[in-house]
């Protein structure tokens, strides 16, 4: 995951340990913010609303959210219809499809889309009347226009990277990205997660693959933070070491070394410091009242 | 008596005026008895107890002075008079004592020879009038007062020193001296009211005496005497007093010299009198006046007619007898034109002897001549001082006299000093020529003025003005010890300032009381008319304030206030300024009143537009008339933003009233029996934003409501709510979002004020930066905010406005699914007419693509299970139920708009319908307990008459058809002919629209539109169909 992320060297286990604890921690955390709004609403069970609700304001995630939700469907279809044809396939155009869910107008299969479930959220204008509102094909969401953007911009990331590849460090790459946290090993995710203890009420795979998808959009945001922390370090890094270079050459004989060093536990740590750092908007109301603000766990 | 001269001119007057008071304590008491000897009158001599007495009062007086202090230059005039008295004091130290008046020149003719010149009192006194120390007469004593004013020369040189001028309007100028003092003396002394009653009373017998007296003489003439007099004054002093009180003022700059400057002013001067002579001194000036007075005497003809002539030997015939020296008027005046006079004392006796004889010869109390006679005596006595004190000399023996006085004007008394004495030095031959224009230029004089009969009444020791020429003579020339050289130089104007120090507040109080007793009285007995008994009497007319009382008032504010700029000018300026007042001031004797005797003028009238507010606050109302505040503060300010909420919202109102629709039809779909007031018809009014009533501010600014401000942003706090989906919500809801609002915007002010009060010179914030500072504090940037207005509110609307044409479409969809989009010609023929497709069903039935839809592909495309025209389209008795609801959408599809409804039948409709059916109403109206019959239509639906179904099959069959039908229009129509009205032409449209039909359903429309009424025999149907 961290590879896809952009990661290329190979972090060490305390690197993934910490961010698998940072990623837990956020599953948590999510979870028990469901819950609550869950028993808010009067049920026990938690429902997709639920979670999606916690990440509303993130509208390019909720709406990859929502196309990878109504890319599960298809696909589940689809491997019912066929399974020779699936997400498997170390096709290009297949990988973007599977990833980035329909951006690719033209390389789809039309009768798919045509199926592509909606998705319709409580607090969309829609639920604003009483009566439901016919679909119409037509009507392009603006929400996954600017969605796309961000993903186009990942999937261009990730043509780079690609492109000077060989093929069997592509197939490599191709699996990495299909690394999830959940896909084929959810009971181990729930248990994983504490999900009896946490909730009550059984998940349904529905919302085990929503926090599949969040969790692996958590360590994407993690290793990118991170590896801007560090580009920062060695940037810093290499300044100074420049100016000590002019001193004291021979001080770093060796240094010529390969040409990245894997993300450290302490870039990570840093990464996540500076996503929790609290938003000017979560304390506002609590300006000017003194007193300690604190604050929940963010979520990223 | 010398360290007088040292004495500054301050406060500290009290032991300088100690000394004088005893000095002029000895003096006087010498004087007396020079005076005694002189004019045989005098019997007044002040005992040394009295002049310490006076002398303490002096000293309290002052302390009160002190005590009153007040910060108006002009009402502090006790600095101005003690320096004034101190300048007098230091002339009359020096000079007093060797000068006593005008004997003076006879006392040292050689001086005045040599100097060859004469001293012109005129021009002297002139000048003096124009400076401070020209002070108000100071008279020492006043009761004996009378006696003393017999002694003409000290009577007229102390008149002359007083003020104005020093020739025959000496009256006028101890008036206008007294008057002048008193003016100046009125801002420092405290009057009391408590001599009001006195002076009413007295001024009440004065004015009854007046009336008894002057039974004769009438108001004109005495009009006329007031006139003359004031204008007397005018002229007196303004011939050439300001010329010479420049020149005098700017002496240094002045080249000439002062011989030439005397020349110029003679020059000036115009023709001598009559009475001028070359060689006898002092007889111009002497005749002059006495002249004046005999014909003034003469001109009292109510008391005078006794005096005009010799006393008949008819009439009197022991007359002769016991009157040895007999004198009249007449006699008087030949003697004038005989210059038989050689001093005043001489004109004086004379005319004292007339009165006198008369008083002698009546010895008898009661008689009448004696008042007469006491009257004209009074009248002399106030008319004496006008007469200089002159005595004739040969001009050879004035010279000598002058030639001696030169000699000392070299070592110098005062500044003005030898300006003065030199400038009263003429060139012989000038100066009788100089007096006699003088007099000339003035006016007959008419000495008795309303003031001084006024000071008639006055117990004598009161009269202040009497008083004056009695002082006039406390330092015999010859007696007095001359303390120094300066002696030498003593003029008749020393001699002037000696009479100053006196008993000055006594004496201004005196003055006062006798200038304002008329107007004193006038108010005391104005104000005692308002008492009945010891109340008020409600019947006097109301106290008004006049204008005339006011202005004054508020000039001598202004007074107050210029004095107030001039407070550090010399004093030259402040004499002038005094001038002015008395110049102004003269006409009205009331004027002499200090404030508070008329309280209702001290008020000045406030401004319009100002309001008071207490306490010398008084607040323009100009700006601050309270006015309508603006419109609007409390509403949404118009703004794109606001529009396209609007537009939002009543784009939401618009979809929900739809999804109303939608949701009806779909309940009617399932329900097979439903209510009228079942769906409850959603019309949500417009949203108007309300804004508070009219009302009135008075301030700039904000206006300063919690509760309505409260309330304005809970309007705006539920628009945001409906604008964000919510249809409606509990006003907890609201209350608890508006509180965090306006805990939100206090912080966002707050922050703002931090940013703003933040020390400028460690950083300064540009307005911009703080307001972005403080949003970004408070978790708002200009991003987020741009982010909520794109995507909250622009693309709310438009995706608002894709929901809503779905909506629009889904219930068209709904109440035509198989013909929604058939074509665009077509489909809307179908707007209204369900009953068309009545027998469509059959349809299917018959296995024929009836209506094309088959052909057209519309089947596969609205998946379409049946092509049966769908089955709530033919339930007629929901018709109604669709027209309300859809009332607006037919009507503005085709133009049609429905009938009116019938009138409901009464008993007076009846009366127009025709015999058949009228018993048959009768009777229903009659069931019906007399009330209006219902419409079958407006019945509620379970009152109807049961009406036929469609089979469960959904086909129309052929036997059921025609009930069916009738039940849709006409059935109910046979029922109820009575309403006037034709049958409802529902019909009409429908055969109108069905020209336009196209090819298939042209048919139907042509059958329809032969059938009757909107009915339609399935045979015509399928006729057109095959």
């Amino acid at each position: 995951m961290m590879f896809v992320s952009g990661e290329t060297g190979e972090p060490s286990a305390e690197t993934t340990g910490i961010i698998e604890e940072i990623v837990r921690g956020q599953v948590i955390e999510m979870l028990q913010q469901c819950t609550n709004l869950a028993s808010r609403r009067g049920s026990r069970s938690i429902s997709t609303d639920d979670l999606i609700f916690l990440i509303r304001h993130d509208k390019a995630k909720v709406s990859r959210l929502r196309t990878y939700l109504s890319w599960k469907d298809v696909r589940k279809t689809a491997k019912d219809n066929d399974p020779s044809g699936g997400a498997g396939a170390p096709d290009p155009a297949d990988l973007l499809d599977d990833a980035a869910a329909g951006i690719a107008g033209g390389t789809g299969p039309v009768q798919m889309r045509q199926k592509k479930a909606k998705i319709g959220l409580p607090w969309e204008v829609a639920s604003f009347f009483s009566e439901q509102v016919p679909e119409r094909e037509e009507d392009e969401d603006e929400d996954e226009v600017e969605a796309n953007a961000a993903t186009l911009q990942r999937l261009k990331n990730a043509d780079e990277r690609t492109r000077g590849m060989t093929r069997d460090e592509y197939v490599h790459w191709s699996e990495c990205r299909q690394a999830s946290f959940t896909f084929r090993k959810g009971k181990r995710f729930r248990e994983w997660a504490g999900f009896g203890t946490v909730t009550d009420a059984k998940p349904n795979d529905d919302i085990v693959d929503i926090l599949g998808f969040l969790t692996f959009e958590i360590v994407q945001t993690l290793t990118e933070e991170a590896l801007k922390v560090k580009e920062l370090e060695d940037q810093v890094l290499s300044e100074s070491r420049e100016k000590n270079k002019k001193r004291k050459r021979e001080k770093f004989l060796f240094h010529a070394e390969e040409g990245r060093t894997p993300i450290e536990p302490r870039h990570v740590e840093e990464a996540f410091r500076r996503l929790q750092v609290p938003k000017p908007k979560s304390r506002a109301m609590r300006n000017f009242s003194g007193g300690v603000v604190k604050s929940k766990l963010t979520l990223v | 008596m010398n360290n007088n001269n040292l004495v500054p001119a301050s406060w500290s007057r009290q032991p300088s005026t100690r000394d004088d008071v005893t000095a002029l304590a000895e003096r006087t008491r010498t004087n007396s008895i020079e005076t005694g000897v002189e004019g045989g009158d005098k019997d007044d001599v002040v005992d040394p107890t009295i002049a310490a007495f006076r002398q303490r009062y002096d000293i309290f007086e002052k302390h009160i002075a002190i005590m009153f202090d007040t910060r108006r230059p002009c009402c502090a005039p006790p600095d101005m008079e003690f320096a004034a008295l101190e300048l007098n004091d230091d002339f009359s130290s020096a000079n007093v004592n060797a000068s006593g008046n005008s004997a003076v020149d006879n006392a040292r003719p050689p001086v005045r020879k040599l100097d060859d010149d004469d001293y012109d009192f005129e021009d002297y006194e002139d000048e003096e009038d124009t400076k401070p120390k020209a002070l108000p007469p100071l008279p020492f004593k006043s009761a004996s007062s009378l006696p003393q004013s017999s002694d003409p020369s000290s009577g007229n040189i102390i008149d002359a020193k007083k003020s104005a001028v020093a020739t025959r309007e000496k009256l006028e100028a101890d008036r206008k001296a007294a008057e002048e003092a008193v003016k100046r003396a009125l801002p420092s002394m405290f009057f009391t009211l408590e001599n009001d009653r006195d002076a009413m009373l007295e001024q009440q017998k004065l004015e009854e005496s007046d009336r008894q007296v002057n039974a004769e003489a009438n108001a004109a003439q005495a009009n006329a005497l007031g006139k003359l007099s004031s204008a007397n004054l005018g002229a007196s002093s303004l011939t050439l007093k300001h010329l010479i009180a420049r020149i005098d003022a700017k002496r240094e700059k002045v080249v000439v010299s002062d011989m030439e400057l005397r020349n110029l002013m003679s020059e000036v001067r115009k023709n001598r009198s009559k009475w001028a002579n070359e060689d006898k001194i002092g007889q111009e000036d002497l005749y002059e006046a006495a002249e004046k007075v005999v014909l003034e005497l003469r001109a009292l003809t109510e008391h005078s007619t006794a005096f005009l002539n010799k006393v008949n030997k008819r009439e009197a015939p022991d007359y002769l007898s016991i009157i040895k020296h007999p004198m009249d008027l007449g006699t008087v005046m030949k003697k004038l034109k005989g210059h038989h006079y050689k001093s005043k004392k001489d004109f004086v006796d004379d005319l004292n002897l007339i009165w006198q004889n008369c008083l002698t010869y009546n010895a008898e109390p009661s008689h009448y001549l004696r008042k007469h006679a006491k009257a004209m005596q009074k009248a002399t006595q106030n008319l004496i001082p006008l007469i200089p004190d002159i005595v004739i000399r040969d001009r050879a023996e004035v010279e000598l006299e002058e030639a001696g006085a030169l000699e000392v004007d070299a070592e110098g008394e005062s500044d003005d000093e030898p300006i003065m004495s030199s400038r009263g030095r003429k060139a012989p031959g000038t100066k009788k020529t100089r007096k006699g224009a003088r007099l000339e230029g003035t006016p007959e004089v008419k000495a008795p003025v309303v003031n001084l009969l006024r000071a008639d009444s006055n117990p004598p020791g009161n009269d202040s003005q009497v008083s004056v020429g009695i002082n006039g003579f406390p330092t015999p020339s010859g007696s007095t010890p001359v303390p120094n050289g300066l002696a030498h130089s003593i003029s008749q104007m020393d001699i002037d300032h000696d009479r100053v120090d006196d008993d000055t507040h006594d004496v201004e109080y005196q003055t006062w009381k006798t200038l304002t007793k008329k107007a004193r009285a006038k108010v005391a007995s104005e104000r005692h008319k308002l008492f009945r008994g010891n109340r008020l009497n409600s019947e006097e007319p109301a106290l008004l304030r006049s204008r005339d009382d006011m202005g004054r008032f508020l000039r001598n504010e202004e007074k107050h206030a210029r004095s107030a700029q001039d407070a550090d000018d010399n004093s030259m300026q402040q004499g002038s300024g005094n001038t002015k007042l008395v110049d102004t001031e003269q006409t009205d004797v009331q004027e002499l009143l200090p404030d508070y005797y008329d309280p209702l003028a001290a008020v000045p009238e406030l401004p319009s537009g100002v309001s008071w507010y207490g306490e010398g606050d008084e607040v323009d109302l100009q700006d601050d008339n309270l006015r309508l505040a603006p419109r609007g503060i409390f509403t949404q300010p118009k703004s794109e933003l606001s529009k396209r909420m609007d537009a939002n919202i009543k784009q939401m109102q618009e979809t929900r009233k739809l999804c109303s629709k939608i949701g009806v039809i779909k309940q009617m779909q399932v329900q097979t029996q439903m209510y009228s007031n079942q769906f409850t018809k959603y019309d949500p009014k417009e949203f108007v934003e309300a804004d508070v009533e009219d009302f009135v501010v008075s301030e700039e600014g904000p206006v300063m409501c919690s509760t309505v401000a409260r309330a304005a942003l809970q309007k705006s706090v539920g628009k945001i709510f409906y604008h964000a989906g919510f249809e409606e919500f509990q006003p907890t809801a609201i209350d608890a979002v508006t509180d965090i609002a306006v805990d939100y915007f206090q912080k966002l002010s707050k922050t703002l004020t931090v940013y703003q009060e933040a020390p400028q010179h460690e950083r300064k914030f540009e307005p911009e930066e703080m307001l972005l500072h403080a949003l970004y504090e408070n978790g708002a940037d200009v991003e987020s905010l741009d982010t909520y207005i794109k995507d909250d509110i622009e693309r709310l609307g438009s995706k608002l406005n894709g929901i809503h044409q779905r909506m629009k479409a889904h219930l068209t969809e709904l109440l035509r699914p198989a013909l929604q989009d058939v074509g665009g010609d077509g489909s809307k023929m179908f707007n209204d007419g369900s009953e068309q497709f009545v027998g469509g069903d059959f349809a299917e039935d018959i296995g024929d693509d009836f209506f094309g839809f088959k052909e057209l592909g519309l089947d596969k495309e609205f998946g379409l299970s049946s092509l049966s025209v769908p089955l709530h389209l033919l339930q007629g008795r929901m018709r109604s139920t669709y027209q309300t609801q859809n009332t607006s959408a037919v009507a503005s599809a085709d133009g049609y708009k429905p009938p009116p409804p019938f009138e409901p039948v009464t008993r007076e409709l009846l009366e127009r319908e025709i015999g058949l059916v009228r018993n048959f109403f009768l009777a229903k109206l009659h069931a019906n307990n007399e009330e209006p019959l219902v419409e079958d239509e407006d019945l509620p639906i379970k009152q109807r008459l049961p009406k036929p179904r469609l089979p469960p099959t959904g086909k129309i069959s052929a036997p059921r058809k025609r009930p069916m039908h009738g039940q849709g229009g006409n059935s109910k129509k046979k029922k109820k002919p009575n309403p006037p009205a034709p049958p409802p032409p529902k019909a009409a449209p429908l055969s109108s629209k069905s020209v336009a039909m196209d090819h298939s359903l042209s048919k139907i429309s042509e059958a329809d539109g032969d059938g009757n009424g909107g009915m339609m025999s399935p045979e015509s149907l399928v006729g057109g169909g095959g």
